[in-house]
C-alpha cells in the first residue's frame, strides 16, 4: 500500500477511536450549527470528502482483526494452555513441602511474622498448621509433589516449577484479574487478549482465545479475566459451555437452511462495510468478522467441542465424562483446541478456596477431591500433548491468584471445625511447562515454614513476561495506546524469569 | 495571507535552484569567454537575473524561516550569506556591465569576483541543504576516518564482553562502566563537545564533575548527579541522558549505581569487589540457540505470498526479523501433491511446513527434498506410509518430523538415523512400533511412539 494513503488511513482510525462522549456532547453545541451548515455547503468537510474521494485498501488485518502477525522474535511456543484453579490451592498441601511446619504444628504464629500483614479471615494470633499431605520427591529431576496428586508424578519432570511467586492482591477478585491482566483494577486485557491481538489466530473457523470453565462456578473476577480491556473487543476469550451446546444458539433455527443463512450474513456485512467507509469505526470490522466467523464456527465448534468420537484410551486417560461440565473434558478440549491452532485456551476450575469452613474446603478432605479431579486430566494433557508433539510448540501453565498461609484459618477468632488456610499472596507455587521450558527446574525457595521467599522471589508481573517472551514477544515493546498512553501487560514491571527457560 | 506566506515559504526550496542555476551558468560563460569577450553584455544579463532571482529567494526563505518555526540559530549563517550572495550578483553585474559609478570595482580582476561568486553559492547551499536533510548528511557516507579528518564528530561504540571465564577478572571500571558511559554518555561529555562543562571519557574527568560540581558523592548513588539523573522520571528537565536520545538500561543504570556506591573504583575487578552476577548477565554473549537455520534469505515477493495466501494456506514470517517462513495447510484440508508448486517461489524460505489432515502421499517427499531449509515437518493426519522418506536425509536443516496418525510403516524407521540434525520423530498411531534392536542414534534422535497410559489406581475412586 502507498504509505501516504496508510498514513492518512491511520490518521482516520486513530481520529475515530479519539471520539468518545465527552467529545461528542462538547461539539454539541458548535457542531450542531455546523452541521446544518454543512448540510447547506454540502459536504464542506475536508476529511469527509477525502473518505470518499481515496479507494480505502484493506490491509489483512482490516478485513480479519484475527489474521495471524509474525511475532518480533522467533517464538518458543505457538499456543497457551492456561490452568487456572479459582479459589487458589494450597501449594503446601501440593508441591512446597515444609518439614519444619509438620513440627511446628499448632504452635502459635509468632508475632514478628504477622506484624503489618493482612488477611482476609485470620483475626488474633492463629496457630501454625502442619502440611496435611505426603511427600516425596520423583522423577529424575527429585521434585518435591504430594501424594494428592498422584498421577502427576509421571510427567514432573516435564515441568519447571516457580515455588515463590508472590501477588499483593489478598482477595479472589483483584488478585484474579491481576493474575490475568496484569492491573487488580478492571479495564485491562487479559493475557490471552494481548496474545491474539498480537499474534491473530491460525484457524480461521475457530476463535483465538477460548475460555472453558469447571467446578460449578465461573470465577470471582467474573468474565474481565478473560475480557478484552481497551483493545478491539474481537480479541477477548470466547467462553464455551461443556455441557450442552458449546456455544450458546450455535444451531440454526429449524427451517432455517445454511444458504439462507449465509445470504442473510452477506447482506449484513455489505452494509456493515459501508457504514465503515463512512465512520471508518474498526468495531464495524470486528463486527463483520464476527458474523463471518459465527458462520464458519457453526460447523467448526461443534465438531472440535466434540469429545464423543475420541478413542476409549484417550477417554480413559483424561478420566472425561462426555455430557457433563467437567475439568476433564475441559483439558481434553484444550488439546483439540491446540490441535487446532486456537492460540489461547484458557481454563478456570473452580472450587478451591480451602478455608476450612466445611468438609468441601478442608485442606485434609474436599482439597484432595478437588485434587483427584485435575490430577489424572492435567497428567493425561501432558503426555497427550507430547505423543501428538504438540508440547513442544504449547506452553502449558498451572497456578491460583495466591497461594495458602502456613497458619490454620481461625474466622472470627475462634477455632475451626475443619482444617483450612486463609489466602496467602506472599509466597505460592505455579508451573509451566512445554515448548522454550526447561524441563524439571525448579526456581526459587520459601522459607521453612513457606510464608516468604527467600530466594528466587517471582511476581505476577515476572510470570507474563515469560509467557510473552515464550511466545515471542518483548513485553517491555509490546505495547497498545490507549488514552494518550502506551499500556503494557507488565505495566512498569516484569523481568523474563530466564531460570526456567530451556 | 498567512496562507499565502506559507505558501511563498515553502516555495524556497524550490525557487533557490534558479539563482544557482544562473550564476554557475554566468561563471561557465565567463571561463569560456575569457578570451574572446564577445558575451559581455549576456554574462552581465545573466548576472542581473540572478541577482532578481536571489531577491526572490531570499524573500521567500525568509517567509519559510518564518512561517515553519526554525529558530534564528539555525538559519542566521544560512540567512546573511544568502543577503550577502544576492547583493554580490548585482556586483558582479555591475562590474561585468562596467557601470560608471562604480569605477572602483574595475580595480579588482574578473577572476577574484568569479572565485568569490562559486565559494559564496557554495556555502551558502550547503548551509541551506543542511538545514533541510539535517547536518552531517552529506558526509554521512563516509567512512569514520574520512569524517574525522574532515572534523566530524566520530563515535564508536566500545561493546561490553563479559564471558563465562572472564567476567570475575575483568576490570569493573575499565571493561563495564567505561563502556556504558562511552556508548550512552560520551557523545555529549567528551573533550570536543563537554556539555554543562562535563566530561565523561576518563575516570579523571568524571571526577573533576562538571559546572554545577561535581557528579559523584563518595559512596552514595542516590546522592550523584551521575546516577540520580539517570533515574529522574523522563520528563524531569535535568533527566540524563535527554529525552531524545539513546537510553540507558536498566542493567546498566543498576551498573552505574554499583560502581558508585562501591567507592567508583578504578583499577579493581568485578571478582574482588564480590559482586553478583546477576548484575552482569545481560552483558554476558547472548547465547542465541537458533532452532532454525541461521541463513538470510531475501524477503519473498508480497505478490507470490499474496498468491499463496489467497489460496487458503496459511504463510507468515516465523518473526518480524526474518524473512524465514512457516506455512500451514490448517485452512486447507484438500492440499493435495500436485499443489505444491504453488510454494516454488518460497522453497528457500520455508522452515515449518505443517501438511497435517490433507490429501497428500508418499509423492510428497520427492517435492519436499526442494526445500532446503525446511526444520520442523508435519505429516500428521495423512496417509503417507514413508516410502521414499529416505530422500529427506538431504535436507540439512531437518530436526522434528511428526508422523502421527499416518500410515507410516516400522521398515522405514531405520532410515531416519541416517539424518544429520534430526532431534525428534513423532510415531503415535502409525503402523510403526518400537523396534526390538536398540536404535544406533538412540543419544541424539527421539523416537516419541506415545500411546501413554495412566493405568487406574485406587486413589482415583477414593472421596473424601
Amino acid at each position: 500500500m502507498d504509505p501516504i494513503e496508510r498514513l492518512i488511513r491511520e490518521k482516520l482510525m486513530r481520529d475515530a477511536q479519539a471520539k468518545t462522549r465527552r467529545h461528542f456532547i462538547k461539539d454539541c453545541a458548535a457542531g450542531l450549527g455546523g452541521l446544518a451548515l454543512g448540510s447547506i455547503f454540502l459536504g464542506c468537510d475536508p476529511l469527509r470528502q477525502k473518505i470518499e474521494k481515496q479507494k480505502i485498501t484493506f490491509s489483512e488485518r482490516d478485513l480479519n482483526p484475527l489474521a495471524t502477525l509474525p511475532p518480533p522474535y522467533t517464538p518458543k511456543v505457538r499456543s497457551v494452555i492456561y490452568l487456572h484453579m479459582a479459589g487458589s490451592p494450597s501449594q503446601l498441601e501440593m508441591f512446597d513441602y515444609k518439614p519444619v511446619l509438620h513440627t511446628l504444628n499448632n504452635q502459635e504464629c509468632p508475632e514478628s511474622l504477622l506484624q503489618g500483614k493482612k488477611f482476609a479471615f485470620i483475626k488474633g494470633t492463629p496457630r501454625l498448621l502442619g502440611p496435611q499431605a505426603k511427600f516425596s520427591q520423583e522423577g529424575e529431576s527429585g521434585n518435591w509433589v504430594s501424594n494428592y496428586l498422584p498421577h502427576f508424578k509421571k510427567v514432573i519432570d516435564e515441568v519447571a516449577f516457580l515455588k515463590a511467586v508472590h501477588t499483593d492482591q489478598f482477595n479472589h477478585g483483584p488478585a484474579q484479574l491481576f493474575m490475568h491482566t496484569g492491573s487488580p483494577r478492571l479495564g485491562r486485557p487479559s493475557i490471552g487478549a494481548w496474545a491474539t491481538y498480537g499474534l491473530g489466530s491460525e484457524n480461521q473457523n475457530l476463535p483465538g482465545f477460548v475460555v472453558l470453565t469447571s467446578g460449578g462456578n465461573t470465577p470471582d473476577a467474573g468474565k474481565s479475566v478473560w475480557g478484552s480491556g481497551f483493545l478491539p473487543s474481537v480479541y477477548q476469550g470466547v467462553q464455551c459451555r461443556s455441557e450442552g451446546d458449546p456455544v450458546l444458539y450455535i444451531e440454526d433455527p429449524k427451517g432455517l437452511s445454511r444458504d439462507l443463512k449465509k445470504s442473510t450474513i452477506e447482506a449484513i456485512n455489505k452494509i456493515n462495510k459501508e457504514e465503515y467507509t463512512k465512520y471508518a469505526d474498526p468495531e464495524i470490522l470486528a463486527r463483520i468478522n464476527q458474523y463471518e466467523m459465527a458462520y464458519r464456527m457453526q460447523i467448526a465448534v461443534p465438531e472440535v467441542m466434540n469429545i464423543e468420537n475420541e478413542p476409549e484410551n484417550i477417554k480413559e486417560m483424561y478420566g472425561v465424562e462426555p455430557g457433563k461440565e467437567s475439568f476433564a473434558n475441559n483439558c481434553l478440549l484444550a488439546r483439540k483446541l491446540v490441535e487446532d491452532g486456537v492460540r489461547f485456551v484458557q481454563l478456570f476450575d473452580w472450587g478451591w478456596d480451602s478455608h476450612g469452613t466445611d468438609h468441601s474446603t478442608a485442606v485434609d478432605l474436599g482439597l484432595r477431591n478437588k485434587c483427584r479431579e485435575i490430577d489424572r486430566p492435567i497428567t493425561a494433557l501432558l503426555l497427550d500433548l507430547k505423543q501428538r508433539g504438540l508440547l513442544d510448540e504449547t506452553l502449558v501453565v498451572w497456578g491460583g491468584e495466591f497461594g495458602r498461609t502456613p497458619m490454620q484459618e481461625n474466622r472470627g477468632n475462634k477455632e475451626m471445625g475443619f482444617k483450612g488456610r486463609d489466602h496467602h499472596g506472599d509466597a505460592f507455587t505455579m508451573w509451566m511447562a512445554g515448548g522454550g521450558v526447561k524441563k524439571g527446574a525448579c526456581y526459587g525457595k520459601t522459607d521453612d515454614i513457606g510464608f516468604l521467599g527467600i530466594e528466587g522471589q517471582v511476581s505476577v508481573h515476572d510470570v507474563h513476561a515469560t509467557i510473552l517472551h515464550l511466545l515471542g514477544f518483548n513485553h517491555e515493546e509490546f505495547t497498545f495506546e490507549f488514552q494518550g498512553r502506551n499500556f503494557r501487560l507488565t505495566d512498569v514491571e516484569g523481568v523474563v524469569i530466564k531460570d526456567i527457560l530451556a | 495571507m498567512d496562507i499565502l506566506k506559507q505558501f511563498l515559504g515553502r516555495l524556497h526550496p524550490l525557487l533557490v535552484h534558479l539563482p544557482i542555476g544562473f550564476i554557475i551558468l554566468g561563471l561557465l560563460l565567463l571561463w569560456y569567454d575569457r578570451k574572446k569577450q564577445t558575451f559581455k553584455t549576456i554574462i552581465a544579463l545573466i548576472f542581473f537575473w540572478a541577482g532578481i532571482c536571489s531577491l526572490v529567494t531570499c524573500v521567500t526563505g525568509y517567509l519559510q524561516y518564518r512561517g515553519e518555526g526554525y529558530a534564528f540559530d539555525t538559519v542566521k549563517w544560512h540567512l546573511w550569506l544568502g543577503i550577502v550572495t544576492t547583493l554580490f550578483c548585482f556586483l558582479m553585474y555591475f562590474r561585468i556591465a562596467e557601470k560608471q559609478f562604480l569605477q572602483l570595482l574595475k580595480q579588482f580582476p574578473i577572476a577574484l569576483f568569479s572565485v568569490l561568486m562559486l565559494l559564496l553559492i557554495s556555502f551558502t547551499g550547503h548551509l541551506g541543504g543542511d538545514i533541510t536533510h539535517g547536518k552531517g548528511y552529506l558526509i554521512e557516507p563516509f567512512p569514520n576516518s574520512v569524517k574525522s579528518f574532515f572534523g566530524y564528530e566520530i563515535f564508536v561504540e566500545k561493546p561490553i564482553a563479559l564471558t563465562e571465564e572472564s567476567w570475575e577478572t575483568s576490570q569493573f571500571y575499565e571493561d563495564v562502566v567505561h563502556p556504558v558511559l562511552n556508548n550512552k554518555c560520551v557523545s555529549c561529555h567528551n573533550p570536543k563537545k563537554s556539555k554543562g562543562g562535563l566530561k565523561l571519557h576518563t575516570l579523571e574527568d568524571i571526577l573533576s564533575g562538571g559546572e554545577n560540581g561535581e557528579v559523584i558523592a563518595p559512596n552514595n548513588a542516590e546522592e550523584s548527579p551521575l546516577y540520580g539523573r539517570l533515574i529522574l522520571p523522563m520528563d524531569d528537565e535535568d533527566h540524563m541522558p535527554p529525552k531524545e536520545k539513546t537510553q540507558l538500561t536498566k542493567e546498566e543504570i543498576a551498573i552505574i549505581k554499583t560502581w558508585i556506591s562501591h567507592g567508583n573504583p578504578s583499577e579493581t575487578s568485578i571478582g574482588q569487589l564480590g559482586l553478583p552476577k546477576d548484575l552482569f548477565l545481560s552483558f554476558f554473549p547472548q547465547k542465541e540457540n537458533y532452532f532454525y537455520p541461521d541463513t538470510t534469505v531475501v524477503a519473498a515477493h508480497t505478490d507470490s505470498i499474496r498468491a499463496i495466501k489467497e489460496f487458503g494456506i496459511h504463510v507468515q514470517q516465523i518473526s518480524n526479523s526474518s524473512n524465514l517462513l512457516s506455512v500451514s495447510c490448517i485452512n486447507k484440508p484438500s492440499f493435495a501433491n500436485d499443489d505444491f508448486e504453488i510454494f516454488n517461489p518460497i522453497k528457500q524460505h520455508i522452515v515449518v511446513l505443517d501438511l497435517g489432515g490433507t490429501q497428500i502421499n508418499d509423492g510428497i517427499f520427492e517435492k519436499l527434498t526442494s526445500l532446503p531449509h525446511l526444520t520442523t515437518l508435519k505429516l500428521d493426519n495423512t496417509s503417507i506410509t514413508g516410502n521414499g522418506i529416505s530422500r529427506l536425509s538431504q535436507l540439512e536443516h531437518l530436526k522434528l518430523i511428526n508422523l502421527t496418525h499416518s500410515n507410516f510403516q516400522s521398515s522405514f524407521i531405520p532410515v531416519l538415523s541416517g539424518f544429520k540434525k534430526l532431534e525428534k520423530v513423532f510415531l503415535y498411531k502409525t503402523k510403526a512400533s518400537q523396534l526390538p534392536e536398540k536404535n544406533p542414534n538412540q543419544d541424539s534422535l527421539i523416537l516419541d511412539f506415545g500411546d501413554y497410559a495412566l493405568p487406574k489406581i485406587a486413589q482415583d475412586s477414593i472421596i473424601y
